[in-house]
């Protein structure tokens, strides 16, 4: 297989969730000296990118999506020790620490937030679900997160998310962070009215929001 | 059959797993490889299908699914794992039938069949939030005035003296019980005070306010109905855990409450309508429910009323009510609001497909995805309760054919369903009655399905 070959399998693969083949053509990679980078870039992202589109649409589910994620975070786990090797750096887009809040053990949806945000190239530390809000910022100081993602599912727990930002200003750190929010009940007034800096519908909404957001902090 | 303390057990010795290995290594494959293997299809042509070979052939799968995936306990993060003899024996000895209420409002919540055309038990109104005490005393009064109602749910308060309610808080613990006093105060002034309640309690998330707020002095009696709810998708908390054994230790009914995702974890309609049927053997098995509420979803829209998911009701009710003896109320959320035509459109094909397909029992669908504050009226539980009636009188074909209808008229418009009003806005809020306009678009959509075939007669 030559290099184009081997960037539209890794696609592929992503695509079709295999993990272990997903390994094996990254250990493709690594022997044709292949740019790891230019490997994930052009072959694994684009392979998310197709199949984030694909879910977006209603045409693929979350299980495809998931086993996709698994795919390409199985070619990542080879691939990363060689970009070290290499002495390059793997850019990160920024560190998003997301969860659901205090109260609410609902995940899909922040799954599958966590889940893209993750494979579009973002630092994402997922605390799960039934978050008091001081233990939130706790993990965003001690991570130093970028963003903080909220997630609420019922109306009995949406007042959390305004706690979350309640507390930072009051901790006065609020403008050390973005806070986003998302969730059944909750809509871009909510966001307005508790001052959260945006609110994704979806998560292919929610990528796009955090890039906006990140391209105004440089 | 296995009694509560064995689930207590078996969550206790279960194997143990992480959370995602049970969602990607047990529940996703398992459920991919058993629709292929019984060959389950999508008829995206007809919502409602008409084939008992096929219904009976969801139950086999969703048998094998249960015997196959379990449940997993979040708490001890191990599978409550039933085997497929242990099922079969709790479908067998569960005795299909659930009593509710008291005195005069007293009744027997039994089971229907598919293209049964006896009424099914008829729940009206909703938990969707409400912003003041008085607009939820005359929705409750308005429910309980509707004579042909057979159980009741009352809408939570929003706040208590301004505090929000927050879940887990103690001021959740006072919205709780102060919603069980409006509520039973209403139906004595509607004259119905035995009226069961069945989504007990309505404001409480926790399994502290919701075992405080029960205490009878507040009002609530073993023959009211409380919700206790598994997490999507196949599992199950302490919290829920303990409001069961209390529940059961007191003798009152559990209400198992369940709501598969179509496009989360369960994938595609095909994967959704086994874990819909599987969840109804669930709701005896593991949630040891009186009767059961069951709401298939879509992930993306947060409704019920999308074609595949009318598809994964109709399936999967006529394989629980062919197979299951267990009474379940079927819910569906709608994408439109109150005071639109989309709304009654939605509401009408839903009740259609669950009703012609042996639902026990249907509830009022609910407007606006259930999520709009002060969102929901007495005037969709009207139309609920006529639509269920006359969607009694169709078998599944005609139900079907109906259904089709009703999907060209709001199909395409689901993305951008209208939120609609609130009651303040439609209803006047002291008299409790509605507006002429709103009186008027109901008047109007009834006789449009009148001349699609529809007979409120």
């Amino acid at each position: 297989m030559d290099k184009n070959q081997i960037l539209e399998k890794l696609a592929a693969v992503v695509m079709d969730g295999t993990e272990d083949e997903a390994k094996v053509l990254a250990q493709a990679v690594v022997a044709n000296k292949i740019d790891p980078l230019e490997a994930i870039e052009q072959g694994l992202s684009k392979g998310m990118e197709i199949i984030g589109g694909r879910f977006e649409r209603g045409e693929a589910y979350l299980p495809e999506l998931l086993m996709a994620a698994a795919s390409f975070n199985a070619a990542m786990a080879v691939l990363k020790p060689e970009i070290e090797a290499q002495k390059k750096q793997l850019v990160k887009l920024g560190k998003v620490l997301i969860g659901t809040v205090k109260g609410d053990v609902h995940s899909i949806g922040k799954d599958i937030v966590a889940s893209v945000l993750d494979t579009s190239g973002f630092d994402v530390v997922d605390m799960g679900v039934d978050n008091p809000s001081l233990n939130i910022i706790q993990q965003a100081e001690k991570i130093q997160a970028d963003v903080i993602a909220l997630s609420s599912v019922m109306t009995t727990t949406m007042p959390a998310q305004k706690e979350v930002i309640d507390t930072l200003k009051e901790m006065g750190i609020r403008q050390k962070y973005f806070v986003i929010i998302g969730g059944g009940p909750v809509n871009p007034e909510w966001a307005d009215r508790i001052g959260a800096d945006g609110y994704g519908k979806s998560a292919i909404d929610a990528v796009a929001l955090v890039k906006g957001l990140m391209a105004k902090k440089k | 059959m296995t009694n509560f303390l064995d689930i207590c057990e078996k969550a206790i010795h279960g194997p143990i797993m992480s959370e995602r290995d049970f969602d990607m290594k047990v529940f996703m494959p398992k459920l991919n490889e058993l629709v292929r293997k019984y060959g389950i299809q999508y008829d995206r042509e007809n919502p409602v299908p008409c084939d008992d070979q096929a219904a009976d052939n969801l139950f086999q799968a969703a048998l094998e699914f249960l015997a196959s995936v379990g449940i997993y306990c979040q708490d001890t993060n191990r599978l409550i794992q039933f085997t497929k003899e242990e099922i079969l024996d709790g479908i067998a000895k569960a005795p299909g039938q659930c009593h509710l209420g008291e005195g005069k409002d007293a009744k027997v919540f039994g089971m229907r069949k598919p293209d049964d055309q006896k009424i099914p038990w008829l729940h009206v109104g909703s938990g969707i939030v409400s912003t003041t005490e008085e607009m939820i005393t005359n929705k409750i009064e308005a429910y309980a005035s509707i004579p042909e109602v057979d159980s009741i749910s009352i809408p939570a308060l929003d706040s208590i003296r301004g505090i929000p309610v927050a879940a887990g808080s103690p001021v959740e613990l006072y919205a709780a019980i102060r919603s069980v006093k409006i509520g039973r105060d209403a139906l004595i002034r509607a004259g119905r005070p035995g009226l069961p309640i069945c989504n007990l309690v309505a404001t409480a998330a926790s399994a502290v306010t919701t075992i405080a707020a029960s205490a009878p002095q507040f009002g609530l009696r073993p023959t009211d109905g409380w919700l206790c709810g598994t997490v999507a998708e196949n599992k199950l908390e302490y919290g829920t855990m303990n409001k069961i054994a209390y529940l059961l230790n007191w003798g009152a009914n559990v209400g198992a409450e369940t709501a598969p995702i179509l496009g989360g974890y369960c994938g595609g309609p095909a994967g959704t309508a086994i874990v819909s049927t599987a969840y109804i053997m669930i709701g005896i098995l593991a949630l040891k429910g009186s009767y059961q509420l069951h709401f298939p979803v879509h992930f993306k829209y947060g409704c019920s009323t999308t074609r595949d998911v009318l598809w994964v009701v109709s399936a999967s009710c006529q394989a629980a009510s062919r197979n299951v003896p267990m009474p379940v109320i079927w819910l569906g959320y709608m994408a439109g609001g109150p005071n639109t035509k989309m709304y009654f459109y939605e509401s009408a094909a839903w009740l259609l497909a669950a009703t012609a397909s042996g639902a026990p029992s249907v509830q009022t669908p609910h407007s606006a995805k259930a999520v709009k504050i002060d969102g929901f009226t007495p005037m969709e539980c009207q139309f609920g309760v006529d639509m269920a009636k006359a969607a009694a009188k169709c078998d599944r074909q005609q139900a079907n054919h109906l259904v089709k209808k009703l999907l060209e008229k709001y199909e395409s418009q689901i993305d951008k369903a209208p939120s609609g009003d609130r009651y303040q806005d439609c209803y006047n809020v002291t008299t409790g009655k509605p507006s002429e306009a709103y009186v008027r678009l109901v008047k109007e959509v009834k006789e449009e399905l009148s001349g699609m075939g529809t007979s409120f007669a």
